[in-house]
């Protein structure tokens, strides 16, 4: 890794099933800047997250990711993660059967020991030690590493769980996709408190969010917006004000943008 | 030309066990089954039982009875270390081919009363006991496989564990077999009188071989009040081709677990049956199964339910690479007279491969206008693509990913697994599997 990585999205154009859901968006995050990424529902965020770290189902049809100027669309998402990215996702996988720590401890022992020689893989106790560090800088308790990966979770606690994976692995560019939603007030301050220790010149942060509390925390050096496929808008830390206030429909009005499909849905108020 | 009859040659009146030192039912049983072997047809793929497996081309030409080399090839062949023990034994029977070689009851099992026994030594010994269970659960014309069964079965075990005696370590049984060829008749009667509890587990082992059959029973007899819990884990050879029936008769407040483990033989039929007929009784059904290579598993399931508040728990969850396949039938009766029957049946599959294959079809026969609860659940499909993602999305790669995903489906099935021992050496068996 670099000491200072860069990733950038040049031009992306990805479909879903069909229709074109990103139409030439272009953004670059460094290692230590906080990027906000707003927009409505539906409007490609968690689309831009995923072909970000390879999930498979999305067709590029033009443009390019790169990392530190290398092109990463043709990597498996483990490389790209060993490659210092990581996503937390916005709705976290079960995965039956297979507890936390162990979880954890396989992509710790992935992630740091890149060269896969079993014998630099971290010893069980300290990896412990290491994982009683972070759980307590993100508000995790023994009980809920004990069991299994986001089985019976609810939704608080799975981002929490996304909390604690992004502290354990130490990426150099976190996507975090709607790590705020669903949590109650104490846990937003939690899991903020988190991100902002873990924030710093060793991190760099996409933060997707719908709301303006989060930005309290953890203050953005850019705020993005997504509407009809590409970012229709960047600026400061006030820009998410200025949406809070006037809302994605009076964005759309003075950038004088059609709404359309989906998009026009009103924000889910479960969030 | 071959005709029907010169394909079972191996198996004729000629080549049925001597009747000496067994007693007259003995003799008897086998003079029936083997009337009954002969009349009884093949069974067909038409039929519904036996719809995914089919043995109408499958040649009975085997040998009936196969040595077993006496107590010293305990030692010789290493049985010991084949029986698998890592924990301690109430009791431990080998038995290698077609003869029992060796019986040990610890000596936490000396109640008075307490019998660990090959079935025809317990047959000549308590003649009265053994006839009055064996062949009791599964009759011997129940199917031309267990008639063939009944006629020629040698050694087997007999376990008898008498009223309000509760052993606390498992006994067991290894069946061993290596001679290439033979057919080995594996049977299992097992008593647990009122209020006694045991635990038993029946392994199967060999090595890969061209050509053997196993064809096993084993009947379980839960009195009231009493607590059982049977293993039965079935890693033969390669080349083996292994058929069996196990019922389970629950009597009031008795509870029966039972685990049905497959890994091994080319073909593997196993029927996994249990009656609950006292009143609230109760039955847990585990099963494991993960083929590879070319292996066929045709697992079947009943449930019945004569008895009011009985309550029965089924899951089976398996494993599928190469181009192996896997069906799994299971049925849920509810008889008419029985009330506030709690039945739950569950049956999950994942595929590893392309060219893997199975099937789960789930029963429901409710006989009784009573409400009942009642609930299955059958999935068959690959390894769930967002898992894979999330797993892969913090570093760890595809393979290890896979491995970490089909583990943790094994393990709602390995958490009710009471048995530590048991337990562990079946997570070094899927670990086993999985690295291929
Ligand atoms: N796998 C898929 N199959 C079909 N449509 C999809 C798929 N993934 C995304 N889409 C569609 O693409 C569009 C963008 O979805 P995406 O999840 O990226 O939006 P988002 O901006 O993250 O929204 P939200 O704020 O609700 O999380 C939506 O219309 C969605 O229905
Ligand atoms: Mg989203």
């Amino acid at each position: 890794m670099s000491e200072n990585t860069t990733l950038e999205i040049r031009d992306l154009h990805v479909s879903v099933e069909g229709r074109e859901i990103l139409r030439g968006v272009n953004l670059t995050v460094r290692q230590g800047e906080v990027h906000a990424l707003m927009g409505p529902n539906g409007s490609g965020k968690s689309t831009l997250a995923g072909v970000i770290m390879g999930r498979p189902g999305y067709v590029i049809t033009g443009g390019d990711v790169l990392l530190d100027g290398e092109s990463i669309l043709r990597l498996t998402p483990d490389k790209r993660a060993r490659l210092g990215l990581f996503l937390a996702f916005q709705y976290p996988v079960e995965v039956p059967g297979v507890s936390v720590v162990n979880f954890l401890r396989s992509a710790y022992n992935a992630v740091k020991n890149t060269d896969g020689d079993d014998e630099n893989r971290m010893p069980a106790l300290a990896f412990r030690k290491l994982m009683k560090e972070k759980m307590a800088m993100v508000g995790v308790d023994d009980d809920m590493v004990r069991r299994y990966v986001n089985q019976g979770f609810s939704g608080g606690e799975k981002k929490r769980m996304e909390t604690l994976q992004l502290a354990v692995l130490e990426p150099a560019i976190a996507i975090l996709d709607e790590t705020d939603s669903g949590l109650d007030i104490d846990a937003l301050k939690a899991v903020a408190a988190g991100i902002n220790q873990l924030s710093g010149p060793n991190l760099g942060l996409l933060l997707i969010t719908h709301y303006q509390r989060i930005l309290d925390y953890v203050t953005p050096d850019h705020v993005h917006v997504l509407m009809g496929g590409r970012i229709v808008r960047s600026g400061g830390p006030d820009l998410a004000r200025e949406l809070e206030a006037k809302g994605y429909e009076g964005l759309r009005a003075e950038l004088g943008i059609e709404a359309e499909g989906d998009e026009a849905e009103p924000e889910r108020a479960t969030t | 030309m071959a005709d029907t009859l010169t394909t079972t040659s191996g198996f004729s009146r000629a080549s049925l066990p001597a009747p000496t030192g067994q007693p007259a039912f003995v003799t008897a049983l086998r003079e029936r089954a083997l009337e009954a072997f002969e009349a009884l047809p093949v069974p067909s793929p038409e039929t519904e039982e036996w719809r995914y497996t089919d043995l109408t081309g499958f040649e009975l030409d085997f040998q009936p009875f196969a040595e077993g080399g006496g107590p010293e090839a305990v030692n010789r062949h290493g049985l010991l270390a084949a029986a698998g023990v890592s924990g301690e034994r109430a009791g431990l029977q080998i038995q290698r081919n077609s003869e029992v070689i060796s019986t040990q009851l610890g000596a936490t099992a000396t109640e008075p009363g307490v019998i660990l026994s090959d079935l025809d030594e317990a047959a000549s010994k308590h003649p009265d006991l053994v006839e009055r269970y064996l062949h009791s659960l599964v009759p011997a014309d129940r199917s031309r496989f267990t008639a063939l069964h009944a006629a020629f079965r040698t050694g087997g075990t007999f376990v008898y564990v008498p009223k309000d005696v509760r052993l606390e370590l498992p006994l067991q049984t290894l069946t061993y077999l290596d001679a290439d060829g033979a057919a080995v008749f594996p049977h299992t009667v097992l008593v647990a009188e009122e209020g006694a509890e045991v635990t038993f587990i029946d392994r199967f082992a060999s090595p890969d071989l061209d050509r053997a059959l196993s064809n096993a029973i084993i009947e379980i007899h839960a009195g009231p009040n009493s607590k059982v819990r049977y293993v039965c884990l079935q890693e033969w050879g390669h080349g083996v081709t292994h058929l069996s029936v196990q019922r389970a008769h629950v009597d009031r407040d008795a509870e029966v677990r039972t685990l049905v483990v497959t890994l091994g033989a080319s073909l593997s039929r196993s029927e996994a049956e249990t009656v609950l007929e006292g009143d609230r009784g109760t039955s847990e059904m585990l099963g494991m199964y993960f083929g590879d290579g070319d292996q066929h598993f045709d697992h079947r399931s009943i449930q019945d339910h004569i008895g009011n508040e009985t309550a029965s728990d089924l899951l089976y969850k398996g494993a599928l690479r190469d181009s192996s396949r896997a069906v799994y039938t299971g049925t849920v009766i509810i008889e008419k007279d029985a009330h506030r029957v709690d039945a739950y049946q569950t049956n999950r599959n994942v595929l590893l491969s392309d060219r893997a294959k199975a099937d789960s079809v789930p029963n429901l026969e409710i006989l009784t206008n009573d409400p009942v609860r009642c609930g299955h659940a059958a999935s068959v499909g690959p390894v769930d693509e967002n898992a894979l993602f999330y797993l892969q999305s913090r570093g760890i790669p595809h393979a290890e990913a896979e491995r970490l995903i089909v583990y943790g489906f094994f393990r709602e099935v390995l958490d009710r697994i009471a048995l530590a021992e048991v337990r562990e050496g079946l997570e070094r068996a899927i670990e086993a599997e999985l690295e291929g």
